[in-house]
C-alpha cells in the first residue's frame, strides 16, 4: 500500500508518494482557490498517472492520506470567513475589540497614524447575556435561558452561520457555555457552534475569546471543504485513513478536528520542522534550523537536540491565536519579495510580494524587481526550465525591473541584482538570529536544513552569513512540508487551568486532572479506532516563580505526583528558566497554572529508500552553464549546471556551481562544496 | 568618526547593523516582562530599554515610553561627569532620582545602566528602565499625594553602582532592599532588568566582534546624519511661524481644585524647532512636577510623531538635533530640588505631550492627532482574604481610548498618549485570580468620547466588587474629571470621567489625586472617557454614523445632536432629507457628552452647561 501527502499552498499543490519500497516521488498542480479540492485532485491525478493507473485504482492502493492546508489561514487573512455572532458574558464584550490595549502590533510604536483594529466579530454581533463562573470553577450565575435564546436569536436573524460562546473562566467549569451550546444548537442544528472552553481551555479572556472567534470564523469554511474532500475520495475509491495536519505538529481525522478548525490554521508549515528533524536524522544532526523559503514567505524553526518548539504566543494576520502552535516564526521574504527604497535611502527587499499576480517581472505581467528577477539577472535561476520549463522567464524585463532599482543606488543592474540577493538574505540572516538567540542558542552548533522552492539559491549565502558549517538541501526541498506529513504522529492535546503555589499543591487533585484528561483521550481515540496499547501520553505543566506573569513548560515526571517525583519536576523547572533567561531562582516558590497532556498514537516510522554509490562520473549529470555574478568578484564566471536527477550519491561538486530540477534549483558558491547523499539530498560545506 | 570611514560603508551593512541595535531593543524588552513579576512590568509593560552611545547620543528607542527613556542622554552625561574613568567592564548603575543627576521622571521608575565597553574603550550604555511596584515612601505605589517633599516620596538613589565590576554591593543592596515593601519581588524585578542588560552586552559585543568598531560605530553615526537630514527635511516643510498649545490638569492634589497648566510655544524655524514653556505654570506645592529630561522626553515624542511614519523605525539622536527644548528652572516643565514629582508621569507629563500636540497641529494640520482618553489610574492597597497577604493593584484596565487621527478614528483599547499606546491592559481572569475584587463589567460606552470627522475611541466602564479587606486607594495617577483633553481641527474634546464608590444606597465621589477609605463589598466604578475627535464631526460620512448607531457606539441621540445625522430609532435607518436639513443649518448649539452621577448614563448636554470640579 502507498501512502500520501498533500500539501495545498498559496501557489502550488505539492503531493509525495510513499512507495512500500521507500521510494519517494514528486507531484505539483496548481492551486485552485476558489475550490482546491480541485488542485488536490489535479495532484493525485498526476501521481495516477506516473503509476499507469486510473485515479480510482490507485487510490484505492492508498493506505492513508495526510493533508496540509492554507485554507484556514488564507480565509484568516482575506477576510472571507462565516459571519460570525459571539455570545458573551454580560458587559464584557469588548475584549476582543480591545485586544489588550495594543496600538502597534506590527513596526514602530512611534507610527501613530494607524487604522482602528476591526475584530472578526462586528460589536452589534457581540451580545451579552447573565451568567458568572468564578476563578476557581464556582457558577455564580447560571445562564439566563431567556436572555440567550434572544440573544442567539438576533444573531440568527441577523445571519450568522457561526456562533462563538465566550464566557470568563468557562475554563475553569465550561457548564454554563455547554448549556449555551445546546441551547444554541437546539435553536439552529446546522449553525457552527463553538465553545471557548472546548476550543482552548486555558486561562485569560482575550487570548481564549480571539481564539475561539478565529475557530469559528474559519470553521464553517473547513469543515465545508473537509466533507467534500472526504466525500470526493470517497467517490474515488480512496478506502484509507485522512488524516489533517494541524497547527501543533500533529494529525487528526478530519471528524476531531472540524469542532476546532482554529487548529487547523498553519497546517502545512507545522510539518516542516519534522522534515528538517528527519533529514538531520540521516546525518545524526540533533540541532536544526529548519527553513522554508517559497514565493512571499520564509519560515524558520529552531530545533533543538531534536526537539520541535511551540508557542503559545502566535499571532496570525491582526488576530490572537492561543493555542500551542508549532513555532514557526516568519517573515516576508521570497521570490517574489520587491525591492523598495527606503525614507532614508537605504534598500529594503520585502515584506511585499508581487505574489502569484503579478509575480516577478520576469513572469512577464508585472515591471517591479523582485528576488527571483535578480536570480535570474545573476545567472542563478534557469530561465528555460522554471519549475521544470512550466513557467518561461523574460530575463529583459528582469534586467529593466533591477535597473530601475540601480539607478536609485547609483549601480548597474549587475551590482544592485547583488545588493537585493545579500539585502534578502540578510533579512533572513536576521529572523534566524532572532528566534535563536532569543533561545540562547550558538548558531554555529546548528545545521540548515533548507526547503522551500528560493531555499536552493539563499540557503549556502544564509549559512556563510551566520557561520553555519553545513546545509542539507532535501531531494524534496521544494515539497518540505508535505514530506514533514510523512513523520507526523496521530494526536490531540488536552490542557486543564489549575491556579496552586508549589505549597498549594495538591497530589490527588492534579491527579484526577489528569484521570480525566486521560479518560477523555481514551474516548477521542476509540471513536477512530485506536486501543489504548497503541497510545503514548506526554504530561507537562506551564510553571513559574510565584508572582511572574509568563510561564515556561515543564515536563512532569508522572501524572500522578508525589514528594519524590515533585521535587525532580521543581529541580527541572529551575534548570529550564536557567537554561532560557540565564539565572534561575531556586529560592523562590514556583507556582503551577495549566495542565496539558498530549496523547499520540505513533505511526508506522517512514523509511526512505537509500540509493547505490554513483556508477556514473559527474560528467553524466552535467547540463550545461550559466554565466553568474558572485559578491565579491568583478566579472560573471561562467559556472557549470548539473541535473539533480542525475546526479548519484556520492558525487562531490566544487563551487561555483549550480543544480537544477524540476522543482528547484541550488546554488553551490565559490569556496563551497556539494556532496551527495545516499538519499540524493545535496549537502553544502565551506572549503 | 570621520566622514570618510564612514562613506565606505556598504549600504547592506548600514542596514544590517542598524536593525540589529532595533530588534537588540525588542528583544530586551521582551525578556523583561517575560521575567519579572510585576503586574506592571510583565502585563501591563510599564518598562522601557534603549541603547546610546558612550557620550550619550541616543543610538536605538524603538520601545518604551517616552517619559521613561527618550531623555536619557542627560542621566548619561551625568554619570559620565560624576564617575569619570571609574566606569568598567560589568558595573551596573541604578538611579530612580528626579535630580542629583538621575534625571528620572519619578521614584518607582528604576533604571539600571551599564556601560559596555570593547577591549578597554567604553563604546555604549544600554538602560531598562522599569516601574517598580513600591520604591518606599509613606504608601506603597508612589502615586500619593501631600508628600513633604521629594524625601517624603520614597526612596531616592542617586546614580550609584549596585554592581561594581560584575559584584554586587552588597552593604548597598541591603539598604536599598530594607527600605522598600515587598523587597523579595522587588529584587526579582532587578533581576530581570539587570540579566536584560547582560543579555545585551552580549549581543552588542558579537556584533563589535563580527563588523570591528569602526564599521558599527561609522553605521550609527551615519543613520544618525540620515536620520536628522530627514527630520530636518520634514520640519522644513512645515511653515514657519510659532503655534501655541496648552493641557491642564485637574489640580495639584495639595491645592485641591484649582488646575495647572502646561503652556508650550512652537517655533518653527526653517529646519529647526523650539519648544518653549515659558508660560507654564510655576513649580507647584503639590506632586504634579516635571523635571526637565522629562518635559524633553515628551516634547521631542511629540514631534517624532508628527514625522512621516515611514520614518517611525529610524529615530534616534539625529531626529532629536533639530529640536530644542526650553524650560525654565522654576516652572513646572522644570522642577528644582525638592519638588514633589509622584504623578508626574501621567500629570503633568501627560499634559506637556498634550500641549506640543496641539500647538504642531496647528502646523501640520494635514497630520492632527486628537488627545487620548486621560490615564484613570489608582493604587488599591489592602489585604487579600485568600491569603492574609497585603497588596498593591494598579493597571491601564480602566483607562479611556486612544484619540483620533487626521484619517482614522481613534482605537478603542489602546490606553495614555504620553505613553503613545506602549503600555498594554491585563487579563480579568488573571486579575481576579491575584486579586480580591470581582469584575462586575468593562465595556466601551456609546457617546462617550469626542466626537469628530473622525471620532476619538470608546470610553470605558468599568465596574468591580470588593471582596477583600477595607483599604485605601490612592488616585494619584488618575487626572480628567474637570479638564478634559482636546480634539484637533473641529474634533470635539473628550467629555469629563468619573470615579465612584457605591457603598449601600450611598454614591461617593472620588476625585483624582485624592486619597479614599475603600470597604469591603464596596463597588467602585470609573466611567474612563474615550480619546477626543479630529475634524467637525458634521462632516463625518453618514454612513459611518449610521454604522456607529448600529454598533452601539453611537446613540441615535448622538447621531442626531452630536453628528447631525438623523436615525429612526427603530428601524435605525438614516433619514436622509432631515439629515440633509439638520447639517445645512446653522448650528445654535453644540452637545458634549455628560455622565449623570445618580444614574451613571451618559447624557447629551449643551456644551458649557455643565460645571466640572464643582458639581
Amino acid at each position: 500500500m502507498k501512502q500520501l501527502t498533500i500539501d495545498v499552498g498559496g501557489t502550488f499543490t505539492d503531493c509525495l508518494v510513499l512507495e512500500e519500497s521507500g521510494e519517494l516521488e514528486r507531484f505539483k498542480a496548481s492551486t485552485t482557490p476558489a475550490d482546491p479540492t480541485l488542485g488536490f485532485f489535479d495532484a493525485v491525478g498526476k501521481a495516477a498517472r506516473h503509476y499507469g493507473e486510473p485515479l480510482d485504482a490507485f487510490l484505492a492502493g492508498v493506505e492513508q492520506i495526510v493533508h496540509g492546508t492554507t485554507l484556514g489561514t488564507n480565509i484568516l487573512i482575506t477576510e472571507r470567513g462565516a459571519k460570525v455572532g459571539m455570545i458573551t458574558t454580560k458587559g464584557f464584550r469588548d475584549s476582543i475589540e480591545m485586544r489588550r490595549g495594543i496600538k502597534n502590533l506590527h513596526g514602530s510604536m512611534f507610527d501613530i497614524f494607524i487604522a482602528p483594529y476591526k475584530p472578526l466579530v462586528p460589536r452589534y454581533l457581540r451580545l451579552g447575556v447573565e451568567e458568572r463562573v468564578l476563578y476557581d470553577g464556582q457558577v455564580l450565575t447560571p445562564v439566563n435561558e431567556s436572555e440567550l435564546r434572544t440573544a442567539a436569536r438576533t444573531l440568527l436573524d441577523e445571519g450568522c452561520t457561526a456562533i462563538a460562546i465566550c464566557f470568563l473562566h468557562a475554563y475553569a467549569n465550561g457548564e454554563n457555555e455547554l448549556k449555551a451550546k445546546r441551547i444554541v444548537q437546539e435553536m439552529a442544528p446546522s449553525a457552527y457552534v463553538a465553545t471557548s472552553h472546548e476550543t482552548i481551555p486555558v486561562w485569560r479572556e482575550f487570548e481564549r475569546f480571539s481564539t475561539v472567534v478565529v475557530s469559528a470564523y474559519i470553521g464553517p469554511a473547513l469543515t465545508r471543504y473537509a466533507r467534500r474532500l472526504q466525500d470526493g475520495l470517497k467517490e474515488h475509491g480512496f478506502g484509507g485513513r485522512l488524516l489533517m495536519m494541524l497547527a501543533n505538529g500533529l494529525v487528526q481525522v478530519v471528524d476531531e478536528c472540524v469542532d476546532r478548525a482554529v487548529y487547523l490554521l498553519n497546517s502545512g508549515p507545522a510539518a516542516a520542522p519534522s522534515a528538517a528533524t528527519y533529514l538531520g536524522g540521516l546525518h545524526a544532526k540533533r540541532n536544526l534550523l529548519s527553513m522554508d523559503m517559497g514565493g512571499t514567505s520564509f519560515d524558520v524553526c529552531v530545533i533543538k537536540d531534536g526537539e520541535i518548539p511551540t508557542t503559545t504566543e502566535s499571532w496570525v494576520g491582526e488576530h490572537r491565536v492561543a493555542i500551542k502552535m508549532v513555532d514557526v516564526p516568519t517573515v516576508g521574504a521570497g521570490g517574489g519579495s520587491l525591492a523598495w527604497m527606503d525614507s532614508l535611502g537605504l534598500l529594503r527587499v520585502g515584506p511585499q510580494s508581487a505574489g502569484a499576480d503579478p509575480g516577478p517581472a520576469a513572469y512577464g505581467k508585472g515591471s517591479e524587481a523582485t528576488v527571483t528577477d535578480a536570480d535570474l539577472v545573476l545567472g542563478y535561476i534557469p530561465a528555460d526550465y522554471f519549475l521544470g520549463g512550466d513557467i518561461k522567464l523574460e530575463v529583459k524585463r528582469s534586467y529593466q525591473a533591477v535597473e530601475g532599482i540601480g539607478k536609485s543606488l547609483n549601480m548597474g543592474s549587475d551590482a544592485a541584482a547583488q545588493a537585493m540577493y545579500t539585502t534578502i538574505n540578510t533579512v533572513m540572516a536576521n529572523l534566524i538570529t532572532e528566534v535563536c538567540t532569543k533561545q540562547g542558542h550558538d548558531l554555529r552548533d546548528f545545521t540548515l536544513v533548507a526547503g522551500g522552492g528560493a531555499g536552493g539559491i539563499h540557503a549556502a549565502a544564509i549559512a556563510r552569513q551566520l557561520s553555519i558549517p553545513m546545509v542539507i538541501v532535501p531531494r524534496v526541498a521544494a515539497l518540505m512540508s508535505a514530506f514533514g506529513m510523512f513523520a507526523k504522529d496521530l494526536g490531540l492535546e488536552y490542557a486543564r487551568s489549575c491556579f496552586r503555589t508549589q505549597r498549594q499543591i495538591d497530589f490527588a487533585e492534579i491527579g484526577s486532572l489528569y484521570a480525566d484528561m486521560r479518560r477523555q483521550a481514551l474516548a477521542d481515540f476509540a471513536r477512530i479506532g485506536i486501543a489504548p496499547s497503541q497510545m503514548a501520553f506526554q504530561p507537562t505543566v506551564e510553571m513559574r516563580y510565584v508572582g511572574q506573569f509568563h510561564d515556561v513548560e515543564v515536563e512532569l515526571p508522572a501524572e500522578n505526583l508525589n514528594a519524590e517525583n515533585f521535587k525532580a519536576l521543581l529541580a527541572a523547572f529551575h534548570a529550564k528558566y536557567e537554561k532560557m533567561y540565564t539565572y534561575s531562582m531556586p529560592w523562590r516558590d514556583a507556582e503551577f497554572h495549566t495542565f496539558r497532556l498530549k496523547a499520540t498514537a505513533a505511526r508506522r516510522a517512514m523509511k526512505m529508500a537509500a540509493h547505490d554509490k554513483a556508477s556514473a562520473g559527474l560528467e553524466a549529470a552535467r547540463r550545461g552553464s550559466r554565466a553568474c555574478l558572485y559578491d565579491g568578484r568583478a566579472k560573471r564566471v561562467e559556472t557549470p549546471v548539473y541535473d539533480w536527477d542525475r546526479l548519484e550519491p556520492g558525487h562531490r561538486i566544487d563551487g561555483p556551481a549550480l543544480i537544477d530540477d524540476k522543482t528547484t534549483t541550488v546554488l553551490v558558491l565559490p569556496g563551497y562544496c556539494c556532496e551527495v547523499d545516499a538519499y540524493c539530498n545535496l549537502i553544502l560545506r565551506s572549503g | 568618526m570621520n566622514k570618510r570611514a564612514r562613506s565606505t560603508i556598504d549600504p547592506v551593512t548600514l542596514a544590517t547593523v542598524w536593525h540589529g541595535f532595533q530588534s537588540l531593543c525588542r528583544e530586551m524588552r521582551s525578556m523583561v516582562t517575560r521575567t519579572a513579576q510585576s503586574y506592571l512590568m510583565a502585563t501591563l509593560k510599564d518598562l522601557s530599554v534603549g541603547v546610546w552611545l558612550a557620550d550619550g547620543s541616543t543610538v536605538a528607542v524603538p520601545e518604551g515610553l517616552p517619559g521613561q527613556f527618550l531623555g536619557t542622554q542627560f542621566a548619561i552625561e551625568a554619570i559620565r561627569e560624576k564617575f569619570k574613568d571609574d566606569l568598567h567592564p560589568g558595573d551596573v548603575i541604578l538611579t530612580n532620582d528626579p535630580y542629583h543627576g538621575g534625571h528620572n521622571s519619578h521614584l518607582p521608575d528604576w533604571g539600571f545602566i551599564r556601560p559596555i565597553f570593547h577591549e578597554g574603550e567604553l563604546l555604549f550604555f544600554t538602560m531598562v528602565r522599569g516601574h517598580m511596584q513600591d520604591t518606599g515612601g509613606s504608601f506603597p505605589g508612589g502615586y500619593f499625594a501631600n508628600a513633604y517633599d521629594i524625601i517624603a516620596e520614597g526612596l531616592c538613589i542617586p546614580p550609584l553602582k549596585v554592581i561594581k565590576r560584575g559584584v554586587e554591593d552588597a552593604d548597598l543592596n541591603a539598604l536599598i532592599y530594607n527600605n522598600v515593601r515587598f523587597p523579595t519581588e522587588i529584587k526579582i524585578d532587578a533581576n530581570a532588568m539587570i540579566a536584560t542588560a547582560k543579555f545585551a552586552e552580549n549581543r552588542i559585543a558579537e556584533m563589535l566582534r563580527r563588523y570591528g568598531r569602526d564599521t558599527v560605530l561609522g553605521a550609527i553615526h551615519e543613520m544618525m546624519d540620515r536620520t536628522e537630514r530627514a527630520v530636518r527635511a520634514e520640519i522644513g516643510a512645515m511653515p514657519d511661524g510659532t503655534y501655541s498649545g496648552d493641557s491642564s490638569t485637574d489640580d495639584d492634589g495639595t491645592v485641591l481644585d484649582q488646575p495647572v497648566t502646561v503652556r508650550v510655544d512652537v517655533t518653527v524655524a526653517g529646519d529647526e524647532i523650539t519648544m518653549d514653556f515659558s508660560r507654564s505654570d510655576a513649580q507647584r506645592p503639590g506632586f504634579v512636577n516635571c523635571v526637565y529630561a522629562v518635559t524633553y522626553a515628551r516634547a521631542v515624542a511629540a514631534v517624532i510623531i508628527y514625522m512621516d511614519p515611514a520614518l517611525a523605525d529610524f529615530h534616534n539622536t539625529g531626529s532629536l538635533r533639530p529640536i530644542k527644548v526650553i524650560a525654565p528652572p522654576g516652572t513646572v516643565t522644570n522642577a528644582q530640588y525638592p519638588a514633589t514629582v509622584g504623578a508626574s508621569p501621567v500629570n503633568v507629563g501627560g499634559q506637556v505631550i498634550e500641549a506640543c500636540v496641539e500647538a504642531l497641529g496647528k502646523a501640520k494640520p494635514d497630520r492632527s492627532i486628537a488627545s487620548w482618553g486621560k490615564h484613570r489610574g489608582d493604587y488599591t492597597f489592602a489585604v487579600d482574604p485568600r491569603t492574609g497577604e497585603r497588596y498593591v493593584r494598579t493597571t491601564f484596565d480602566y483607562d479611556g481610548s486612544a484619540g483620533a487621527v487626521w484619517g482614522h478614528d481613534g482605537m478603542t483599547g489602546p490606553t495614555t498618549l504620553t505613553t503613545l499606546g506602549s503600555v498594554q491592559r491585563g487579563s480579568l481572569e488573571e486579575a481576579e485570580i491575584r486579586y480580591p475584587w470581582r469584575m462586575l463589567k468593562l465595556e466601551a460606552r456609546a457617546d462617550f468620547n469626542g466626537a469628530g470627522r473622525w471620532r476619538g475611541g470608546g470610553g470605558i466602564d468599568w465596574r468591580a466588587l470588593n471582596e477583600g479587606s477595607d483599604g485605601r486607594m490612592a488616585t494619584g495617577s488618575s487626572d480628567g474629571d474637570f479638564i478634559q483633553v482636546k480634539g484637533a481641527q473641529g474634533g470635539q474634546s473628550n467629555p469629563r470621567s468619573r470615579t465612584l464608590i457605591l457603598r449601600g444606597g450611598e454614591k461617593i465621589r472620588v476625585k483624582p489625586h485624592r486619597m479614599a477609605e475603600i470597604k469591603a463589598g464596596d463597588i467602585v466604578v470609573k466611567l474612563s472617557a474615550g480619546g477626543a475627535g479630529v475634524g467637525d464631526p458634521f462632516a463625518r460620512p453618514i454612513e459611518k454614523v449610521a454604522t456607529d448607531v448600529r454598533r452601539e457606539m453611537v446613540t441615535v441621540e448622538g447621531a442626531r445632536l452630536l453628528y447631525g445625522v438623523v436615525i429612526d430609532p427603530a428601524t435605525l435607518k438614516v433619514d436622509e432629507e432631515a439629515t440633509l436639513r439638520l447639517r445645512s443649518a446653522i448650528r445654535a448649539r453644540r452637545y458634549e457628552a455628560v455622565i449623570n452621577e445618580d444614574t451613571l448614563d451618559i447624557e447629551l448636554k449643551p456644551v458649557g452647561e455643565t460645571k466640572g470640579n464643582t458639581a
